[in-house]
C-alpha cells in the first residue's frame, strides 16, 4: 500500500503577530539562511581557520602516536589504591554525599543554600528548602559562584609590600603586622584610618564594627559598592525615616506597574519576588485569575519580557511618566509642587498620554492591591513619586509593607568623602576589603592614583586584580563563603549562619577574620564570633531553658537560619520627609530628553557578572544573556531604528563620548525593544587585570560613571553623550547563541490572551485542547511509524512539563545544569563556532506585528532533551549508542558512542551537544607562544598542547556524572543520576518485598530544583496524582512539534498574556498565532470553528494556521 | 616470452608469509590477552600492605563482613574500614604482632593506609553496592569465597557481560536477604534449589534488574 503522507498544508500569509529570535531571521538575509541550512553553524564541523590544517593535525598526529608506540604505556593497568580514614569521620558515609545548610552573602541579603558536599568538597549549591524565602530555589550567580571556590586564577598568597614591591609572605607575618598596627591606632583612636567596604547584613560585623568603632573612635567607615541600591535608600530615609525597609508584596498585588523596575532578576528583586509573582500569573485551570504587569522600560529585561503591556521609554525619562502618572492619579501634589519644570516634564510622555491614563484608571480599580514599583537605577525622585502614587491608592501597607531593620548600620562616608579625605593626606592606614576600587571606583575620582597616596593599603581580595596593581602594603587572600564562617540577614531579614564546607583552600581570610584581627582576636577556623552574636539574637536574655544553648545553636546551623527572625512588619506613612528631599534640593537627578546628538548611556549592572566581579567565571561567562543571548561579551545595546539612522549594524565598534570627553568604546548590538536615544553598556566588563577566563570581554563602562557636584554617589544614567562611528576600528566578533538552532517559525512558542483562552477551554472530541491545536499541530496527520516504538513498560515513566506563563527566562536552570553534569566551558572562539556544551537552553522569541513593528514582546521557552518515546536520533545511530529505556529516558551511553553526529543531524529539536574537543582535559586560552600565538586557542595543538584538568577544578565535578571526552555526544539525561538515586533508595528500603516504587515526586532535576517559579515540573506519568501528570492534564499543555509524532516526553504550558482592553494596542498583545480577524471580537464558539476548521487534510487556507513562515 | 609477471612479484610469497606471520602472531596475542581472564584480571591477587586474612576474620572468628564494611548496605561504595575499626580490637588483641605494624602506625600518625584495590568498576558505570545486598545478591555472587582467602584475589570478571548475565536472570543469584553475608549458605540447605528459590523471590520482590545503557552507564 503506498502511503500518503500528510504534511501539514503550505503556510498562507501570516497576518497574526510574527515569531522571530533575530533581526536576521526576521529580515531573512543570505547569512540567516545559511546558518540554518547547516546542521551545527558554520565552520562548527570543520577545521579550517583555526590555523591548523589537516596536513598539520596528520604530522602531529603521526608524530603522536610514533611517541605513544615507543611508550607503550598503555599496555599495564596501572596500581590503583583504596584509602579509607585513619580516623572515621563523623557523619560521613563514603560514596554519600553531605548535605549543609549555608548562605550565600548578597547585595541585598543573604540567600539561604544547601551545599551538596562529595568527600569533603562542596560540589552542588541548592536553595534552602526549609528557608520561606528560598523554597529551595536560587539564581544563576548562586548556582556559579560555586566554580570561584575552585578558580584556579583566586589569590592564593599573602603579599607585602613592605620592601617597596611585592613579595610573598604567609598569614602570620600579616597577623603580626596587623597587631603592631592596631597598637599604634590605640595612640591616636585611628583617626588616620580608613576601612573601604561593600555593603554587608551580617549582625556579627555590625558588632564587630561597633565594637572597633568603641575602641578607635575616629575610625573611618566607607561603604561602596557601583551597584549599591543607594538612591532608593535614599529617599527611603526621607519619606519613611530611619530603620524603615519596604517590601512590595507581589501575591497582593492585582496590577503591577514596573518603572525600570527587573524585579524577577534575582539580584534585584530576591527569590521571593519572582515566587511572589509567578504564583500569581499561574493558572491551573480555567478561570483562574491573574495578576496584570505594566512595563516601562529602556531595554528589554526579563520583567520586560512578562509584561502584558509594556512601554520603551529612555531610562531618564521615566521620572516623566511617573510624573504624569501622579498628575493623572492625583498623588503626590507636595512632591510635584517642588520638582523644577514639573509641567516641561510632564510634557515630554506626549503620544503616550492614553498609555499612561490607562494604566492608571487600571491601578485605580485595583485599589489597594495595585502597586507602582521602581527600580535601583532611578532617582530617588521617581522612588518617592511611586511611593506617593502607592500611598494616594491605598497600596502603603497592603502591596507595599514596610519592615523594621533591627540593626542600624551608622553612617558611612561615601567614597567620594574618602577621596577628599586622601587628597588632604588625613588617611594614612586604608583597609579595603573585598571590592575592587581601581576598577569600579567613580571615574572622577581616578582611584589607582588615590590609592598611591595611602601609606598602607590593606588589600584583602579573592583575586590579585586592578587594585592589587595599584599598589598595597598588603595583599591578603580573601576566603570564599564556603570556606569561612559568618552570618548574615536574608531578604526578609531572616538571621543565617554561613558555615564552612571546607578549610580555605589557600589560608584566605574572610572580612570578619581580618576586623577582628584589628580588634586584637586571633584568628581561628572557630565560629566564636558568630557564636556571640546568635546568641544575643537568638535569646536576648540568655536564658535557653531546656533547650540549653549547644541544642539552639545546633538546630540553627542544622536549619541554617533562625526561625522567625524575620524583620517585623510595621505601619508606614509617607511622611513629611517626603517633600523636604525634594526641596533639599542637592538629591534630584533629573535627565534631560535625550535626542539623536544627545544620548543618554544607561549603566545596569549584568545579569551574568554583576559589577565585575564574577567577570573570571567560566560559567557565568558562557551563560549566554537572557535577553540578549550574548554570551562572553556585553555590548552597547540601541534600538534597530536607531541602528539605522546611525549606519550601525551588529559588531560595529563606537565611541560613546560623554560631556566632560571621557570616551568608552564599545560594540554595538541592535537590541529590538530597545528606547530610541538611549544606549544601555552594562557594567562589569572589559577588566585589564582577570584571570585566565575573563581577559579581553566586553567593554569597560565605568569611565562613563562620574559624580556630578550636586549628585549621590550612583549614577546609573549618563546623558547628553555622543555616539560615533569609531573609524577603522573594524567588526567586533560576538558570540551569541541568537541565530544556533533556530526552529523557522513552527509554532514553538504559544501564547494567547487569558479572554481568548477563557473562551476556548477544553479538549475536543479527540482529547485535544485548543492550545495543542495552534498552528501546524492543527490537524495531526495519521502517522504510522515505521520503526518498533520502544518498549515503555517500566515501573515509571518520566516526564517533564514546562509552564512558560512563569518561566522568566532567567537561566538559573542552564547554571543548575551546568554544575550539577559537568558539563565544561568552550571558549568565547567555539561558541562563536556553535559549539556551546549546555544541555539546555533559553530561547528567546520577539513578536511583533510586522517588520516596522518597534515594540515587540518577548517570551523565553527553555529547550532541553525532550526525551521522544519516538526518537529520531536512536533509529540512526549506527552503534546503538543512545537507546531508550524501559522508563521513557532517551539515554545516551558515552562509551559506545562514536562520534558520527548523525544523532545530532536527526533531532528535529537540536538539542544534543558533541564535544568537538577535550574540553575538559584541554585548555580554552590562546596559545603562548608559536606561529598562532594569541590567535588560535590552544585545543588546535592536538597532542602536542598541555593536558589535564588543573587539580582544583576536578574538585568541583560531580562524582555521580562521567565527565565525557573528545568525539563524543551529550544531551539533557532527565538528571539520571538522580533517577538512579531515588530509585536505589526505594531498593534500599524495600528489601524483600515488592514495593520498589520511588515515593511520589520524591527528588527532583537540577532544573527543577533550582526555579525560582517553579515553571518546571518533572515525574512520574504512571502516577495520576503527581505534580507532572496533573500539569500535563491542563488544557495548555502542548507539545513542540507534535505533528512529527515523535511523542516528547516534554511538554509546554502555553503562555497567557493578560492585557488590559483599554489600553492601545492591546488587541494585539498575546497573539501568537491567532489572527485578529472581527470573530476574535465576537468570539466565543464561532472562533473556534472559524480559526480551525481542519479537518485532517483539509487545506482550507485558513488565515489562523500560520503565523510565521516566509 | 615476455615477463608475465613483474619483477616486483618475485618478493610477494614472501610478503605473504612475513604479513600473514605477523598477522597471526597479532591474532593470537589479542585472543590470549583479551578473550581470557588476562583481561579481566581474574586472579589478580596483589600483596597487601598488611597481611589481612578474611579466613581468619570470618571463618575462625566469625565475624559478619559488615562489621568492617559497615556502609554497604546504605552506599554505592562498601567501604574499606578505617583504621580505627582495626585498632577497636587490636588495641586489645594482637596489640604487639608485627604484621600489624603498619595498622599501629597509621593509628599513631593518622596518615592512612593504602590499600591496593583489586575490584575496579570503569569510571563510567556506576555500580551500587546497597541496591543488590539489599535485594538478595550475595557478596559471594561478585566477589566469590572471600571468607576462605588468606589474600584476596578477583574472583569473578566483572565484565560488561558478566553483569549482564545476571541481570538477565538475576534467579541465579537470589537469596533470603537474612543470608546475603553468609557466604557459604546454600540454598540446597533448605531443601531448595537455586533456580527455584531465585523464581520465587524473583517474583515475590518483583525483582527486575535494568539492562538498558542507563542502569549502570550515567
Amino acid at each position: 500500500m503506498k502511503r500518503v503522507f500528510q504534511h501539514p498544508p503550505e503556510q498562507p500569509t501570516p497576518t497574526g503577530r510574527k515569531y522571530w529570535r533575530s533581526l536576521g531571521e526576521l529580515r531573512d538575509t543570505p547569512e540567516f539562511r545559511e546558518f540554518l541550512g547547516r546542521e551545527f553553524p558554520a565552520g562548527a564541523a570543520e577545521m579550517e581557520g583555526d590555523g591548523l590544517s589537516r596536513r598539520n593535525f596528520m604530522q602531529l598526529m603521526g608524530a603522536s602516536l610514533a611517541l605513544a608506540g615507543f611508550g607503550l604505556s598503555g599496555c599495564r593497568r596501572p596500581e590503583s589504591y583504596l584509602v579509607p580514614f585513619a580516623k572515621s569521620v563523623e557523619w560521613l558515609i563514603p560514596g554519600k554525599p553531605l548535605f549543609y545548610a549555608t548562605a550565600m552573602p548578597r547585595r541585598r541579603g543573604a540567600m539561604p543554600l544547601i551545599a551538596e558536599c562529595n568527600d569533603g568538597r562542596p560540589t552542588k549549591l541548592e536553595g534552602n528548602p526549609l528557608h520561606p524565602a528560598s523554597n529551595g530555589a536560587t539564581d544563576p550567580i548562586a548556582q556559579c559562584s560555586l566554580l570561584d571556590l575552585y578558580d584556579p586564577d583566586r589569590a592564593r598568597r599573602f603579599l607585602d609590600g613592605g620592601s617597596g614591591k611585592l613579595e610573598e609572605s604567609d598569614g602570620a607575618k600579616f597577623a603580626e603586622w596587623l597587631k603592631t598596627l592596631r597598637e599604634s591606632l590605640g595612640a591616636n583612636g585611628g583617626v588616620d584610618t580608613a576601612i573601604l567596604m561593600e555593603q554587608t547584613h551580617s549582625p556579627t560585623l555590625a558588632r564587630i564594627r561597633a565594637e572597633l568603632a568603641q575602641a578607635f573612635p575616629a575610625l573611618q567607615w566607607v561603604i561602596y559598592d557601583p551597584l549599591r541600591p543607594f538612591n532608593e535608600a535614599e529617599a527611603m530615609q526621607a519619606a519613611f525615616g530611619d530603620g524603615v525597609m519596604l517590601k512590595p508584596r507581589f501575591d497582593k498585588a492585582d496590577v503591577i506597574l514596573a518603572l525600570d523596575s527587573d524585579f524577577l532578576n534575582v539580584e534585584e528583586g530576591g527569590l521571593t519576588a519572582s515566587r511572589d509573582f509567578s504564583n500569581r500569573r499561574r493558572v491551573a485551570k480555567a478561570g483562574d485569575a491573574m495578576s496584570r504587569l505594566y512595563v516601562v522600560e529602556n531595554r528589554f529585561t526579563l520583567t520586560g519580557g512578562m509584561a502584558d503591556h509594556r512601554l520603551r521609554c529612555a531610562a531618564g525619562q521615566i521620572a516623566a511618566v511617573a510624573v504624569a502618572l501622579a498628575r493623572k492619579l492625583g498623588a503626590a501634589g507636595d512632591i510635584l509642587g517642588a520638582i523644577p519644570g514639573v509641567d516641561e516634564l510632564a510634557g515630554r510622555v506626549s503620544g503616550q498620554e492614553k498609555w499612561i491614563a490607562e494604566a492608571a484608571n487600571d491601578l485605580t480599580r485595583a485599589r489597594g492591591k495595585g502597586l507602582v514599583v521602581v527600580g535601583p537605577r532611578q532617582p530617588g525622585i521617581v522612588h518617592l513619586l511611586a511611593w506617593a502614587i502607592n500611598s494616594t491608592l491605598g497600596n502603603l501597607g497592603n502591596t507595599l509593607v514596610g519592615l523594621t531593620l533591627p540593626e542600624r548600620t551608622p553612617e558611612s562616608k561615601s567614597i567620594s568623602l574618602l577621596a577628599e579625605a586622601i587628597n588632604a593626606n588625613k588617611v594614612k592606614n586604608l583597609f579595603i576589603l573585598g571590592g575592587n576600587p581601581a576598577y569600579n571606583a567613580l571615574a572622577h575620582l581616578n582611584w589607582p592614583a588615590l590609592q598611591k597616596k595611602v601609606a598602607n593599603v590593606v588589600r584583602l581580595g579573592y583575586y590579585e586584580d586592578e587594585t592589587t596593581a595599584a599598589g598595597v602594603r598588603w595583599q591578603v587572600p580573601m576566603a570564599h563563603y564556603l570556606e569561612s564562617w559568618g552570618d548574615a540577614r536574608g531578604e526578609d531579614g531572616t538571621y543565617m549562619a554561613i558555615q564552612p564546607m571546607i578549610l580555605p583552600l589557600f589560608g584566605g581570610w574572610s572580612e570578619l577574620d581580618l576586623l577582628a584581627g584589628l580588634l586584637g582576636h586571633e584568628k581561628n577556623d572557630k565560629p566564636d564570633l558568630v557564636r556571640d552574636t546568635f546568641k544575643t539574637l537568638a535569646k536576648p536574655a540568655g536564658d535557653f531553658g531546656s533547650e540549653t544553648f549547644e541544642g539552639a545553636w545546633n538546630e540553627f546551623l542544622r536549619n541554617g537560619f533562625l526561625a522567625d527572625s524575620g524583620y517585623a512588619e510595621r505601619a508606614i506613612t509617607l511622611g513629611g520627609g517626603a517633600g523636604a528631599y525634594v526641596t533639599k534640593g542637592a538629591p534630584i537627578q533629573l535627565h534631560p530628553a535625550p535626542t539623536p546628538d544627545a544620548l543618554e548611556v544607561v549603566l545596569a549592572g549584568d545579569y551574568k557578572v554583576d559589577d565585575g566581579r564574577y567577570l573570571n567565571n567560566g560559567w557565568l561567562q558562557e551563560m549566554p544573556d537572557p535577553v540578549t543571548r550574548l554570551s562572553w561579551d556585553n555590548a552597547a545595546l540601541i534600538s534597530p531604528a536607531m541602528g539605522k539612522r546611525y549606519g550601525l549594524d551588529v559588531g560595529d565598534i563606537v565611541d560613546l563620548t560623554a560631556e566632560n570627553g571621557t570616551r568608552v568604546r564599545a560594540a554595538v548590538w541592535l537590541a529590538p525593544g530597545h528606547a530610541d536615544n538611549s544606549v544601555t553598556l552594562s557594567l562589569g566588563y572589559g577588566r585589564k587585570i582577570v584571570g585566565r577566563v575573563g581577559g579581553e570581554s566586553g567593554f569597560n563602562a565605568y569611565p562613563l560613571r562620574t559624580a556630578e557636584p550636586n549628585q549621590l554617589d550612583q549614577t546609573y544614567i549618563v546623558s547628553r553623550v555622543k555616539l560615533a562611528k569609531a573609524a577603522g576600528a573594524g567588526r567586533y566578533l560576538f558570540a551569541t547563541m541568537q541565530e544556533h538552532q533556530s526552529m523557522e517559525g513552527r509554532n514553538i512558542v504559544r501564547e494567547l490572551p487569558k479572554e481568548i483562552y477563557e473562551k476556548n477551554t477544553g479538549f475536543d472530541e479527540h482529547g485535544r485542547s485548543f492550545v495543542a491545536k495552534m498552528g501546524m499541530d492543527e490537524h495531526i496527520p495519521a502517522n504510522i511509524g515505521i520503526y518498533q516504538p520502544a518498549r515503555l513498560d517500566g515501573m515509571h515513566q518520566w516526564g517533564m512539563a514546562i509552564d512558560l506563563n512563569t518561566c522568566t527566562g532567567c537561566n538559573a536552570c542552564v547554571a543548575a545544569c551546568q554544575s550539577e553534569n559537568n558539563i565544561p566551558i568552550v571558549g568565547k572562539a567555539q561558541v562563536v563556532k556553535g559549539r556551546i556544551m549546555h544541555w539546555m537552553r533559553i530561547d528567546r522569541y520577539y513578536s511583533t506585528l510586522n517588520e516596522q513593528d518597534e515594540d515587540p514582546q518577548a517570551l523565553h521557552q527553555p529547550m532541553l532533551c525532550q526525551h521522544c518515546e519516538n526518537a529520531p536520533c536512536e533509529t540512526v545511530c549506527p552503534v546503538n549508542a543512545t537507546v531508550h529505556s524501559e522508563e521513557g529516558l532517551n539515554l545516551q551511553a558515552y562509551n559506545r558512542c562514536i562520534g558520527t553526529r548523525y544523532c545530532s543531524n536527526n533531532c528535529p529539536y537540536k538539542v544534543r551537544r558533541f564535544n568537538f574537543f577535550n574540553y575538559n582535559e584541554r585548555s580554552i586560552q590562546p596559545q603562548e607562544s608559536g606561529p598562532f600565538k594569541g590567535e588560535t586557542s590552544k585545543l588546535y595543538l592536538g597532542p602536542l598542547g598541555p593536558k589535564g584538568m588543573p587539580e582544583i577544578e576536578k574538585l568541583q565535578k560531580n562524582p555521580n556524572v562521567t565527565v565525557r571526552m573528545r568525539g563524543v555526544m551529550e544531551k539533557c539525561t532527565f538528571c539520571i543520576q538522580r533517577i538512579e538515586e531515588a530509585k536505589i533508595g526505594a531498593l534500599r528500603t524495600a528489601r524483600d518485598s515488592d514495593n520498589k516504587k520511588v515515593p511520589r515526586d520524591s527528588f527532583k532535576t537540577a532544573c527543577q530544583q533550582v526555579c525560582p517559579t517553579e515553571a518546571i515540573v518533572f515525574g512520574d506519568l504512571t502516577d495520576p496524582e503527581s505534580k507532572v501528570s496533573k500539569v500535563k492534564e491542563q488544557d495548555r499543555d502542548y507539545k513542540v512539534l507534535e505533528y512529527l509524532n515523535v511523542r516528547p516526553r516534554v511538554s509546554y504550558q502555553a503562555r497567557l498574556r493578560n492585557p488590559n482592553p483599554a489600553m492601545p494596542g492591546a488587541e494585539h498583545v498575546g497573539k501568537s498565532i491567532i489572527d485578529n480577524p472581527p470573530e476574535v471580537q465576537s468570539g466565543g464558539h464561532n472562533l473556534h470553528q472559524g480559526y480551525f476548521p481542519g479537518a485532517h487534510g483539509e487545506n482550507t487556507g485558513s488565515p489562523a494556521r500560520g503565523a510565521i513562515n516566509k | 616470452m615476455a615477463n608475465l609477471f613483474p619483477k616486483w612479484s618475485n618478493w610477494l610469497p614472501l610478503h605473504v608469509i612475513v604479513g600473514g606471520g605477523l598477522v597471526a602472531t597479532a591474532a593470537t596475542a589479542a585472543v590470549t590477552y583479551y578473550f581470557t581472564p588476562k583481561w579481566t584480571r581474574m586472579g589478580y591477587m596483589p600483596t597487601q600492605p598488611v597481611p589481612f586474612s578474611h579466613k581468619i576474620h570470618v571463618s575462625q572468628l566469625g565475624m559478619d563482613c559488615r562489621y568492617c564494611h559497615s556502609y554497604v548496605e546504605v552506599s554505592e561504595h562498601s567501604n574499606v574500614p578505617s583504621t580505627q575499626t582495626c585498632m577497636n580490637c587490636h588495641t586489645q588483641i594482637k596489640a604487639n604482632s608485627p604484621r600489624l605494624a603498619p595498622v599501629r602506625e597509621s593509628w599513631k600518625s593518622g596518615e592512612p593506609i593504602a590499600w591496593i584495590r583489586i575490584h575496579r568498576v570503569p569510571d563510567y558505570a556506576y555500580f551500587n553496592h546497597s541496591a543488590h545486598v539489599n535485594r538478595g545478591v550475595s557478596c559471594v555472587s561478585c566477589h566469590g569465597h572471600i571468607n576462605q582467602m588468606d589474600v584476596v584475589w578477583q574472583d569473578q570478571p566483572q565484565s560488561m557481560s558478566w553483569c549482564l548475565d545476571c541481570h538477565r536472570a538475576p534467579e541465579n543469584a537470589l537469596r533470603p536477604v537474612a543470608e546475603v553475608t553468609h557466604l557459604d549458605w546454600k540454598p540446597e540447605d533448605i531443601g531448595r534449589t537455586q533456580r527455584e528459590l531465585g523464581l520465587e523471590l524473583k517474583a515475590k520482590w518483583n525483582v527486575n534488574p535494568p539492562v538498558t545503557c542507563g542502569g549502570c552507564h550515567r
